[in-house]
């Protein structure tokens, strides 16, 4: 809805969407900066490796590498992003559990020597890069209060370490590490410290035994933002695993993969209504995106999400839908908003994860642009 | 000041501070990286290992043209595979008795960088009328049709990338096919200390195919991890079992000087030690 006269011009939201149209996400990039201080200042002595998939976007890694982050890589594409930014491939783990041989080449010949694995067929797949890398063996632990449990798909069992290690010991392949994933957006951090516990004592044992010396132990992510349900927040979420990281010995190198409590906050979006109608006695509104696109949350992982309108007025509850043309395109029901017209703005928050990062071009629709706003920076959009 | 870390392997490796970056660039092939280190000078790196360094370059490119070239006696044509720093080429370009030189580099940008960056590498050499080049895919060129040489020498990568399919059955066996009779094939195979697998495959290949293979050796500092290994085939095993003294005339005669090849590191470098010797038994 470009060039066309918006209801706020006079709002930031107003200005931004006049100038570069709708839809669109804006990346707050000290927003960023602040997430992922708080993030290293609750988990100190922890590396911090975040998670691409949450939103492969140039901007983010620009931001985050000079702060000294880490990456943690689920595909070859996401590379050219870490290239772009000079990151040092001593930084980078690739973690997915399964994967094409390429992958493994591609990753190596960025410079990326860690890899994540979780079953022997996948063994088999390293055994001939076997003295250029480091496995990381991923181990399954339920957990009941994520909102994603990330256990399910992946992860061993405790049971089938034992088997595993041997059968990479007689690859060739060294296992340097142990890692798990408890979830995404974990409402307590039990899983976490029960998952800390459980892979120490292993640690203790496996050392013990003489079945493996483990130098690294990676607590995957899984760190909750506040969509409005009300969490802890970032320090007190992180509390009880630093305590529970504090029995770690001394040689092992811990490290996370924050992806949702990185970027989550620092994304927000900006849209407009399309078109109006009343059904079924509701006000239902269109807007130029919607589930296929920047709301794709909605289907992968039920988000909700909250807009907001720049309007006053008395609130009806209203039905939001996105742009296409399938029946399941409705981004939000039952949101209080006041009356609105075509070429409305509408802002909703909290955009940053998996909305960007896994929307289609459903119907044609081209990608929703993401403009990264850094007040720290001359050259860039200030507001 | 900044350090390049090169991630050869995981859990050890060498670091370079650079004073200079000239190039660093995604190629159509690879990511190339030339830089500059106050020990080793102008430093290669492509896809995050160290190729070639100006201070330490004459030890590898001395032992892979001339040990082949003084053994056989008689090279009129050279093949090289790979070699876009140049700096094989100008070895192989001191012969004078060499008429006809081809090489075959898969990634035309590594042999502008290195024209312009290195330029000590080829010193000249990619001028000289002998040579021809060819942009291309080793393997293809010598599945192809076309001539026979005398020599074949294989300077690639490892085989992670581009040079993947230059440590296979079907290149060494393309080789076999278009060496000419009594030639000589040799190749840049890896420190066998840490990538013993490369070695064993290799010669598992090349004794099937040629009535004598072994491999010769050299350490190159930049290359971590102890002595180079350098593959070596023929069906005429009297090539690497020449006098000292015949070694030496022909040394002489075809007028070099080197920094570190002489006749008697030649014969030297064919002994092999003994962890050597039995995994390729084992192999």
């Amino acid at each position: 809805m470009k060039g066309q006269l918006l209801s706020f011009p006079s709002s930031t939201e107003g200005r931004l969407a006049q100038i570069h149209g709708t839809p669109l996400l804006l990346l707050d990039c000290q927003r960023l900066r602040q997430q992922y201080r708080a993030l290293a200042q609750a988990l100190p002595g922890v590396d911090l490796h975040y998670a691409l998939k949450a939103l492969p976007e140039q901007a983010v890694v620009n931001t985050l590498a000079p702060l000294g982050a880490g990456f943690d890589i689920a595909s070859s594409g996401e590379l050219d992003l870490l290239r772009q930014a000079h990151v040092k491939p001593r930084r980078v783990i690739h973690s997915h559990p399964v994967k094409k041989s390429r992958e493994i080449s591609e990753a190596l010949r960025f410079g990326c020597t860690s890899f994540v694995f979780d079953n022997r067929v996948e063994l088999e797949k390293f055994q001939r890069y076997r003295h250029r890398i480091g496995l990381v063996l991923r181990i399954g632990f339920r957990s009941p209060s994520a909102s994603v449990d990330l256990s399910r798909k992946f992860g061993c069992s405790l049971g089938e370490v034992p088997n595993l290690l041997r059968q990479a010991h007689d690859l060739g392949l060294r296992v340097k590490g142990l890692a798990f994933h408890v979830g995404s957006q974990c409402a307590t951090p039990d899983a976490h410290v029960h998952a800390i516990r459980e892979t120490l004592r292993l640690v203790r044992e496996l050392k013990a035994s003489g079945m493996a010396r483990i130098g690294l132990l990676d607590i995957g992510g899984g760190f909750p933002v506040d969509y409005g349900g009300g969490v802890p927040d970032i320090a007190g979420f992180c509390a009880p695993i630093r305590a529970a990281l504090a029995e770690a010995p001394a040689h092992l190198r811990l490290i996370a993969e924050p992806g949702r409590v990185l970027v989550a906050p620092a994304v927000r979006g900006l849209f407009s209504v399309v078109g109006c109608a009343r059904r079924e006695g509701r006000p239902w509104y269109y807007l130029d995106d919607g589930v296929y696109g920047s709301f794709s949350g909605r289907v992968f992982e039920g988000a909700r999400y909250r807009l907001r309108s720049l309007r006053q007025g008395p609130l009806t509850a209203s039905v939001l839908a996105g742009p296409t043309c399938d029946s399941i395109d409705v981004i939000a029901e039952g949101v209080m908003l006041p009356e609105l017209q075509v070429g409305d703005l509408l802002v909703a928050d909290m955009l940053g994860t998996y909305s960007a990062a896994s929307a289609t071009n459903f119907n044609s629709l081209p990608k929703t642009p993401l403009l990264p706003l850094d007040d720290a920076k001359e050259n860039s959009v200030v507001l | 000041m900044s350090r390049f870390v090169e991630t050869l392997y995981d859990s050890y490796g060498q670091e370079f501070e650079f004073d200079e970056i000239y190039f660093e660039r995604k190629t159509d092939h690879q990511q190339l990286t030339i830089f500059h280190n106050p020990v080793f000078g102008r430093v290669m790196v492509l896809d995050g290992v160290v190729q070639t360094t100006e201070r330490d370059e004459f030890i590898y490119h001395e032992m892979l043209a001339h040990v082949p070239i003084l053994a056989h006696g008689g090279v009129t044509s050279v093949l090289v595979v790979g070699g876009g720093d140049g700096a094989i080429i100008r070895e192989i370009t001191r012969h004078q008795a060499i008429r006809q030189i081809t090489q075959v580099e898969i990634d035309a940008t590594v042999i502008e960088m290195s024209r312009q960056h290195l330029p000590n590498h080829s010193a000249g050499a990619f001028d000289d009328p002998r040579l021809e080049i060819v942009i291309g895919d080793g393997l293809e060129f010598l599945q192809g049709q076309g001539e026979r040489y005398d020599l074949i020498i294989c300077d690639s990568t490892d085989p992670i990338g581009p040079g993947e399919s230059l440590f296979d059955h079907a290149f060494y066996s393309a080789v076999h096919s278009r060496l000419a009779r009594g030639g000589v094939f040799v190749a840049q195979n890896g420190v066998p200390f840490h990538q013993l697998d490369e070695l064993q495959s290799t010669y598992r290949h090349l004794s099937g195919l040629f009535g004598d293979a072994c491999f010769y050796s050299a350490a190159v500092p930049s290359y971590i991890g102890g002595i180079m290994a350098f593959a070596w085939a023929s069906d005429d095993p009297g090539l690497r079992k020449l006098s000292e003294a015949s070694l030496r005339e022909r040394y002489r005669a075809a007028a070099l000087a080197c920094r570190y090849y002489n006749p008697a590191i030649h014969l030297a470098s064919f002994s092999l030690p003994e962890y050597l010797l039995q995994a390729l038994q084992e192999g």
